[in-house]
């Protein structure tokens, strides 16, 4: 196990590996924050706010 | 101090497995906790099948005065993307991941388009609705937006059904494939009538800030259930994520082509679609036949449905022991067919001059064939796919199934709607308009009966060919041996 030269450390993940965690995390703050950014606007419709 | 900081690593690695999503090693046997855990993700889908058919359906014509063709528009648009579960559980069985995932990404991502669809649609509402000052602004706004929150609630639920069964199917040996298929419908039974339960007691008085909070609430549950549900289902491996990389793959047509082309598939697929179909239409019938035809309280009518859940729930206990036991699943099915032909006939007679009581018993022998036919026809398909094509046969299903269950529902409201009009004016009897459908039904059955008479037949002249020999050389198992 300790002898593959792609490990990063300190997570142990390989650098392969690491990007991928990452991109779940990226594309779901992603997705989230388009979903919050439209919540808002349909709020803003309903019940406007700021003047 | 020097033991002390080797006391608390010891400490903190021990802990490490039991916590962290990743560091999970599979076993060769799954205990039933586990499962139990995962079929929480059918707990979701109950809830978003019964928040959008059963209380959205009445909140929106009732208390936001939307007209009831739209409700209708807008409720079956999740039914669109049912077809595409072919295509979303191939793209689960040629996953590409330097983590060995196959399965857990496409639950997160339909987690995701649940929650984001949940999280938009009490606003969306509201807009379409004019609640507020959204009644200055442009119609379109109101549209789109609750369409799009039905959309993604649909896809989220086709996704997260579709890999999450293919994930239940990799994790067990064929022999408990149908308790299993049995645990994983009982959960999703159990997902709609508590759901349906609490949203009926959260809006007893209706107000738009309830309304938000009981969609949104139920969109931090979705993602709390499916988070709990794939917790460590699946582990974390190179040498799968080596072969991955390395694999080949038919392109999805090819994929297609080949599972239409093996033994039968086309035929039981046709008998899914015909037998969904046939008990699907009496799912939303029931309760008005009862009350308008034979004149039944509101609380008998309720009772109905504990009724048929109750005979379904018979059914998948019947199913799960018998096809454990050896007995072929076509032949479930087939008998599951059988029982609600006599099932649909009883209710008819019972509005026709026959005895009030074959209403009720007819309502149960339907749920038991229902469930006796959706578990033997689901562990069929499960049994009919090889290892590394689970996720397309199990998508295959889900499109034949989501797309016959909701155009059977669809289809028997419009039919019934249309022969009430039409008997405003002959001044038939209440009932004409519901047996129409009901016979209509016992006619599917029968087609689905003869369709599926044959695969019955073939399929015990094969039985001399063991064919468990290839499973016990499981190629994912085998490399799960770190």
């Amino acid at each position: 196990m300790s002898d593959d030269p792609d490990k990063v450390w300190p997570t142990g993940l390989t650098l392969r590996e690491a990007e991928e965690v990452h991109s779940y995390l990226i594309d779901g703050t992603r997705v989230f924050g388009a979903i919050a950014l439209l919540a808002h606007i349909l709020v803003a419709f309903s019940t406007p706010w700021l003047g | 101090m020097r033991s002390l900081r080797t006391i608390a690593i010891n400490r903190l690695a021990a802990v490490g497995p039991r916590y962290l999503p990743f560091l999970d090693v599979a076993t060769d046997e799954v205990p039933l906790s586990r499962l139990l855990r995962l079929s929480l993700f059918q707990v979701t889908v109950g809830m978003a099948l019964v928040l959008l058919a059963g209380t959205l359906n009445r909140v929106m014509i009732v208390e936001l005065n939307v007209p009831a063709s739209l409700v209708a528009i807008m409720l079956a648009l999740p039914l669109v993307f049912a077809p595409l579960r072919t295509f979303i559980g191939y793209k689960s069985d040629v996953h590409v991941s330097a983590l060995g995932l196959r399965r857990v990404p496409y639950i997160w991502k339909g987690t995701l388009y649940q929650f984001g669809g949940f999280a938009i649609m009490p606003f969306a509402l509201l807009v379409l609705s004019g609640y507020g000052e959204a009644v200055d602004a442009p119609r379109w706004v109101g549209y789109t937006s609750a369409g799009l929150a039905f959309l993604l609630v649909g896809a989220g639920v086709h996704m997260v059904q579709t890999v999450g069964l293919a994930l239940a199917t990799d994790l067990v040996k064929e022999d408990d494939q149908p308790k299993v298929v049995g645990l994983m419908y009982v959960m999703l039974l159990f997902g709609m009538v508590i759901s349906a339960l609490v949203y009926g007691t959260l809006l007893e008085d209706y107000t738009p800030g309830k309304l938000i909070q009981m969609i949104q609430g139920a969109a931090v549950v979705t993602v709390a259930l499916n988070m709990a549900a794939m917790w460590k289902q699946e582990a974390r491996d190179r040498v799968r994520a080596r072969q991955m990389l390395e694999a080949q793959h038919d392109p999805f047509r090819e994929a297609i082509a080949r599972v239409a082309t093996s033994h039968g598939t086309i035929r039981l697929l046709l008998v899914i679609a015909l037998g969904t179909f046939g008990f699907g239409m009496a799912d939303v019938l029931l309760e008005p036949y009862g009350a308008q035809a034979l004149g039944l309280s509101v609380a008998d009518t309720t009772r109905l449905t504990a009724l048929l859940a109750t005979g379904t729930l018979i059914g998948f206990a019947i199913a799960s022991r018998n096809i454990g036991l050896g007995q072929m699943p076509v032949r479930v099915a087939l008998a599951g067919v059988a029982v609600g032909v006599p099932g649909f006939a009883g209710i008819i007679t019972s509005s026709l001059g026959g005895a009030a009581l074959l209403f009720p018993v007819g309502t149960v022998v339907i749920g038991l064939g229902a469930g006796l036919f959706g578990h033997a026809t689901l562990t069929a398909m499960m049994r009919a796919a090889p290892r590394d094509q689970v996720g397309l046969a199990l998508g295959t299903w889900g499109a034949v199934q989501a797309t016959a269950a909701g155009v059977g529902i669809a289809l028997a409201g419009i039919v019934r709607d249309v022969f009430v009009g039409l008997s405003h004016g002959t001044g038939n009897a209440p009932h004409a308009p519901y047996n129409i459908v009901f016979t209509a039904e016992i006619v599917f059955l029968a087609l689905a009966i003869l369709v599926a008479l044959p695969l019955a037949a073939r399929r015990a002249n094969n039985k001399a060919t063991p064919r468990s020999a290839d499973q016990q050389s499981n190629p994912v198992e085998v490399s799960w041996q770190r």
